[in-house]
């Protein structure tokens, strides 16, 4: 006869209560610009490649990605693959001579094309032997695994470890890196204390809205043409020294990528932040920033409009933005003087005076004061300008007073 | 407009700040950006004037009336050099890398950051205001970054007098009392504040002659700071024994041992071959023994980080004559012969006709040779170690001789 005795509560069950409890967390809504930048070029669909030291995050902001493009999501350790695994594994059929030798592609390639649609993860990129990444590449830029070609729905993200981290040191030869979108992925303090505590961040992702969209294909195509309209040399500079290896170079492939980067962080709303991370990742830092500095000067207000309406014109607040659009009014009056543009200039200037710093008018003044012609009498808004008169007097006492104490 | 008296509730004389500001940036034209993007606050709190990270300069009304105008535009210059030079950002990661986390260390921090200043930015037109650090006050060289001046730095008799220094949290990145903070009013993102700084720069470099030696060095390392040449070096030879034909990689030549589960299918398997690196070494008397020994101590570390082992590093010392190729694990008494004028050419055709044949050739060298006129067989990289003053003392005595720049085709690490 058995004996029954109450069961003893199984260790593994004990086990599973901790980890229930362990894993008990809630979420919080917080921005987060590197994921909001990550989501804004899959949905561009142009290939990343997320830069990070191991065991950053990378895989959770996936996850999450993943979730929120409502994608199935595919992780393949590369590392832990062979070449053939992306290539395709030939099958050597009965007869190869008449009829090749096919290359078949692994499972989980098979079950991404007949659902077409997913988030394909390609992790440790660096760490994987030479001739898996070239297998690997060929996957990210042509879409093809053996026999096998992607579905558009697709969308691919690889992960790689720094140079200075990577143990055997891969890095992408200059052709391969204009190919991608590099993202730096560093973690943010605040964010890991909070969420170990139980509190993990829910990032708000950019939504495209569709009214938008004609207008910002126009916004990005002014602002990469207008740039490089004016500066040709930066079409195209290949990385010459050794620290720009590997990273993100301006040729017009990469123009191209971020021009529609740009168009879709405008249709999305999103900040600055995020579209300098995007632009400065495809084309580079300088390049990157001196479309960044002429796309501030894209918002800045029109000379002409500013002088049609000197009492309705908003001038910036941030002083080197506002002294860019008093010259620029003193500029489209010295283009085309006359006297009503020349009197709504100095309307300008007391405006700025008014709602400013002083000094920022000493400049545009002096220039705007040597346009008058002779027949043309000083208008009444000078008198509320002696000010300035009497500041750029002190700046110069105050220059000869530096000589004679030096 | 009217003049405020400090009679007047010590309201901020804002005509006398900001004719300082004028002056400032008439004295230094390639900082006006950066001067005008500062959004200034009045506080009372402030002891004198001190930006925060954000680009906002809180103002001490009555800092601005005990100051002349021309000190006050020394001062202006010297808060818009902190923000430039990205001080409090270097002073977070100094904290982290050295684990500083007192109040104290952070008033080093702006103490080191003045010195950095102030050693460059006044003269030429520009007055130093009134007590401004020079890093001679406390026995500390000139032209040193605020990271060296830090641990030349300690509390006592010379920095008695320094307690009340305090610059902000734009200097130090310490926040302040009087700070706004990120979400405070008018001040600028981060894309905003490395847009301005990029602009500076941009300025510096299309007119080098008319800016100190200091703003030049800070302009070409804004936006790409030098990589310790370890890192480089150990990529470039990473990346060239790791190429094809070297190291790990799939081979047909044996059949993998997975091909056993998938009947009908031709697989690959793993092969391993360690690289042969050999380095080339100039001894042309011109090259330090220290330099030379850190470096090749890297090459070793390096390749055997890759698999390679120790006997597979091969040294060859070089003049004009190349010497023989000894390995590396009897390195401690291989003869650096040399001496003499320097032809690297030979120790190439040397290294390349040694068998087993290198899969990777390191010269290390100061770069005054003739080059091998077409590409090596094999991956090369070139550790250069830079000699600006002894290349022109060179051509000064033989006017015809021009030294070859590295080639093309090797991948040049600058050493040191």
């Amino acid at each position: 006869m058995p004996m029954t005795a109450p069961a003893p509560l199984s260790q593994l069950d004990v086990a599973a209560d901790l980890l229930t409890l362990l894993r008990d967390s809630t979420t919080e809504p917080r921005p987060d610009s590197q994921l909001e930048a990550l989501t804004l070029a899959v949905a561009a669909d142009l290939p990343v490649l997320l830069w990070g030291e191991p065991g950053i995050g990378k895989t959770a902001a996936l996850t999450q990605l993943a979730a929120a493009l409502d994608l199935p999501l595919t992780t393949v350790i590369a590392s832990v693959h062979e070449p053939s695994d992306f290539s395709g594994l030939p099958v050597v059929g009965d007869d190869p001579a008449t009829q090749g030798v096919p290359m078949a592609p692994p499972d989980w390639a098979v079950r991404l094309v007949r659902a077409g649609r997913g988030l394909l993860f390609l992790d440790e990129l660096s760490t994987a032997p030479p001739a898996v990444q070239a297998a690997l590449l060929r996957l990210v830029l042509e879409r093809r695994i053996g026999a096998l070609r992607l579905p558009p729905g697709v969308r691919i993200v690889a992960a790689a470890n720094p140079r200075s981290s990577a143990a055997d040191g891969w890095e992408l030869s200059p052709p391969l890196a204009n190919r991608f979108v590099h993202l730096q992925w560093t973690h943010d303090h605040e964010t890991v204390v909070r969420g170990l505590g139980g509190t993990w961040p829910r990032a708000t992702l950019p939504q495209l809205d569709p009214r938008k969209l004609p207008e910002a294909v126009d916004f990005a195509r002014r602002a990469v043409c207008g740039l490089l309209a004016a500066r040709p040399t930066l079409v195209h500079r290949l990385p010459t020294n050794e620290t720009g290896r590997g990273g993100p170079w301006p040729s017009p492939r990469s123009w191209d990528m971020t021009l529609s980067l740009i168009a879709f962080a405008t249709a999305a709303g999103s900040a600055r932040d995020v579209l300098s991370s995007l632009v400065r990742g495809t084309v580079g830092d300088g390049p990157g920033l001196e479309l960044l500095a002429s796309l501030d000067r894209l918002d800045l207000p029109d000379p002409e409009d500013v002088l049609a309406d000197p009492a309705g014109a908003v001038l910036p607040e941030r002083g080197d933005l506002r002294q860019a659009v008093l010259d620029g009014v003193v500029a489209a009056v010295r283009a085309r003087p006359d006297r009503a543009r020349w009197d709504s200039a100095w309307a300008v200037l007391v405006r700025a005076l008014e709602t400013g710093a002083p000094d920022l008018v000493v400049v545009p003044a002096t220039t705007l004061a040597s346009l008058r012609q002779q027949d043309w009498d000083v208008p009444a808004a000078i008198e509320r300008l002696a000010g300035t008169v009497a500041l750029s007097r002190r700046a110069d006492r105050a220059a000869v007073a530096s000589k004679a104490r030096r | 407009m009217s003049t405020n008296t400090p009679e007047e509730g010590g309201r901020l004389d804002r005509d006398k700040l900001f004719a300082a500001r004028l002056h400032a940036a008439r004295a230094r034209p390639y900082l006006a950006t950066a001067l005008f993007a500062l959004h200034t606050v009045e506080s009372k709190q402030v002891p004198t004037m001190a930006v925060d990270r954000h680009w906002r300069c809180y103002v001490s009304p009555a800092f601005v009336d005990r100051m002349p105008v021309e000190e006050l535009a020394g001062v202006w210059v010297h808060e818009v050099s902190h923000l430039l030079r990205d001080h409090h950002g270097r002073g977070d990661r100094v904290a982290r890398e050295r684990g500083l986390t007192g109040v104290g260390d952070r008033l080093r921090m702006n103490i080191a950051a003045d010195c950095e200043i102030n050693d460059d930015v006044y003269g030429d037109g520009l007055v130093a205001p009134e007590g401004a650090v020079r890093p001679w006050r406390l026995r500390l060289p000139e032209g040193q970054l605020m990271e060296e001046y830090l641990s030349g730095i300690s509390f006592g008799p010379l920095t008695l007098d320094l307690s009340w220094l305090d610059c902000g949290s734009g200097a130090d990145g310490l926040e302040r009392a009087w700070d706004l903070g990120s979400d405070g009013a008018d001040g600028l993102s981060e894309q905003e504040r490395d847009a301005v700084r990029f602009r500076v720069a941009q300025g510096i470099k299309a007119h080098p002659g008319d800016t100190p030696q200091g703003w030049r060095r800070w302009a070409e390392d804004a936006f790409h700071p030098p990589q310790p040449w370890r890192d480089l070096l150990g990529a470039a030879l990473r990346s060239a024994v790791s190429g094809s034909g070297a190291g790990d990689d799939y081979s047909y030549g044996r059949p993998s041992r997975r091909s056993a589960g998938v009947p009908g299918t031709v697989l690959p398997s793993l092969r391993r071959r360690p690289p042969r690196v050999c380095v080339i070494i100039d001894t042309s008397g011109s090259v330090s023994d220290g330099e030379l020994g850190s470096a090749l101590l890297e090459v070793a570390a390096i390749s055997h980080a890759v698999g390679g082992r120790r006997d597979l590093v091969n040294v060859l010392s070089c003049d004009a004559a190349a010497g023989v190729v000894s390995p590396l694990c009897r390195a401690e008494g291989i003869p650096l012969v040399g001496g003499g004028g320097t032809d690297l050419r030979t120790g190439f055709e040397k290294a390349l006709r040694s068998r087993p044949r290198p899969d990777v050739v390191v010269a290390l060298t100061d770069g005054q040779t003739p080059w091998p006129s077409a590409r090596p067989s094999c991956r090369t990289v070139i550790g250069l170690f830079p000699r600006p003053g002894r290349s022109r003392a060179r051509r000064e005595n033989n006017p015809e001789y021009v030294p070859d720049s590295p080639p093309a085709w090797a991948r040049v690490v600058e050493i040191g």
